[in-house]
């Protein structure tokens, strides 16, 4: 250790601030040196010597003084009940008032907001000219709700219980347009089912589809030569009125001629060529005109 | 002080008898007016009854104490900037009688009135670490809270203080 070092810690020494290990080796540094020796002891002279400088003693009436304040002070602090139920008031909003409680209404408030400027937003009149995004994806996904009815239609209208195959021509119902192979399926059934509610739901069915598919339009007239129920007969020619189809008067008038025909359905059968005809005189009597050919009668 | 922070203030009587002439010892040699100091004394209660919710209770009562005396010395002497300082002191000095070939008891009262002096004569940061190490025997942890200052600093600033009054007082006695 260097005496320089060691009269560094001198003072700390006198102080008792220095740590075991450090006092250990300024004692043996100080053992062997008799220049820090000395340096020491004129510091711890002028230590004590300092601890010696006096002070005069705080006059007689210090005392009284600081007690006379105390006493005014209690008297001042004695709470008065408006003081008390003020400090109350304000300890009380000091609590609330935290910048945890601020935060929190802060937060409340801007949901309110979100939901008030949501709810504007929501409610305010919708564009009508442009097809938006989600105009365009609702048709797709009725499209496609559509072409599920059809493939369903398809594999149930050949099941062998009559309910199911009800429940195949019912999805016709909600079809704006059918696919040829759906027409085909209910024309199929129509002229071969063998339940005559199946065929008549069927009927109803191709009926609603009629206006706006020729196809089905041209099946139910050719199905006029197969039907053989009294039922489904009568409800076709019902079909051929509403429709106005002209074309169906001549297969009607060959039904008229059958033998075994029902007296009911045949007098419905008259009723209807006589609607069918009376505004379309010229159709009738071209249709009159013309013989029977065999080749029609086998349609 | 806790006591009195809770309610008690009776309590600071007890605080009083106990640290009233320490406190007045630190305050009358920064100040070096008896008269003066015994005001500030007041003051330094009174400021510890008003400001009692500000007592954490962590530390020492002493830090905190020395850390108000501080405060209200530093207040007054912004007031008294004028004022004449360490007045009494060098009446004090004057009034020892001194001079070669006094007996030894005269001659060490002669040394420590010469301390005194060189004392007086200190930048008042040296004084005050020196009164609060010697006088108040704080531990350095101590000054470093009172003063608001780290360790290692209290430590450098008493080295300073020591070297400064030798000096002071040598030149004094020549």
């Amino acid at each position: 250790m260097r005496c320089e070092q060691a009269q560094e810690q001198l003072l700390d020494y006198l102080h008792h601030e220095l740590s075991p290990p450090e006092q250990l080796v300024l004692d043996a540094h100080l053992a062997h040196c008799p220049d820090c020796q000395a340096e020491l002891e004129s510091t711890r002279q002028l230590w004590l010597t300092l601890g010696k400088v006096p002070t005069p003693e705080p006059s007689e009436q210090l005392r009284p003084a600081f007690y006379a304040m105390l006493g005014e002070f209690k008297q001042a602090a004695k709470p008065s009940p408006a003081r008390v139920w003020l400090a109350q008031a304000r300890s009380w909003l000091q609590n609330w008032l935290t910048p945890q409680f601020a935060a929190r209404v802060a937060y409340n408030l801007c949901l309110l907001l979100v939901g008030i400027a949501g709810g504007y937003w929501m409610s305010r009149p919708q564009p009508a000219a442009p097809a938006t995004g989600s105009q365009q994806e609702l048709a797709q996904l009725t499209q496609q709700v559509q072409d599920m009815r059809q493939v369903l239609l398809l594999s149930l209208i050949d099941a062998p219980s009559a309910t199911e195959r009800l429940r195949a021509v019912g999805y016709t119902k909600e079809l704006r347009q059918a696919n040829p192979k759906v027409v085909e399926a209910l024309l199929g059934t129509l002229n071969h089912d063998d339940n005559v509610n199946v065929r008549l739901a069927t009927l109803e069915a191709l009926a609603q589809l009629a206006p706006n598919e020729p196809a089905v339009r041209q099946g139910l007239v050719r199905s006029l030569a197969q039907q053989d129920s009294p039922l489904v007969q009568s409800a076709l020619a019902d079909v051929m009125v509403q429709l106005q189809e002209k074309r169906s008067v001549q297969p009607l008038r060959r039904l008229l001629r059958q033998p075994d025909l029902n007296e009911a359905v045949k007098t419905k059968i008259q009723e209807s060529i006589k609607s069918l005809s009376s505004d379309a005189q010229t159709h009738e009597t071209f249709f009159l005109a013309r013989p029977a050919h065999p080749a029609e009668l086998s349609m | 002080m806790l006591r009195v922070k809770a309610g008690e203030v009776d309590r600071m009587g007890l605080l009083f008898e106990r640290y009233h002439r320490k406190l007045f010892q630190f305050l009358y040699h920064m100040l070096g007016r008896a008269e003066a100091s015994e005001d500030l004394v007041q003051t330094v209660f009174y400021r510890m009854l008003k400001y009692r919710h500000t007592y954490t209770g962590e530390g020492e009562f002493r830090t905190w104490m020395y850390h108000l005396a501080r405060n209200v010395l530093a207040d007054h002497l912004k007031q008294n900037r004028h004022a004449s300082r360490h007045h009494d002191v060098a009446s004090l000095a004057e009034t020892i009688p001194g001079g070669p070939g006094a007996d030894e008891r005269l001659q060490q009262e002669q040394e420590v009135a010469t301390l005194h002096r060189a004392l007086a004569r200190l930048s008042e940061d040296h004084r005050e670490v020196l009164l609060l190490s010697r006088f108040q025997e704080l531990k350095y942890a101590e000054i470093a809270r009172v003063l608001d200052v780290s360790e290692g600093a209290v430590k450098v600033r008493v080295h300073r203080a020591m070297h400064e009054l030798k000096a002071m007082y040598l030149k004094i006695e020549n």
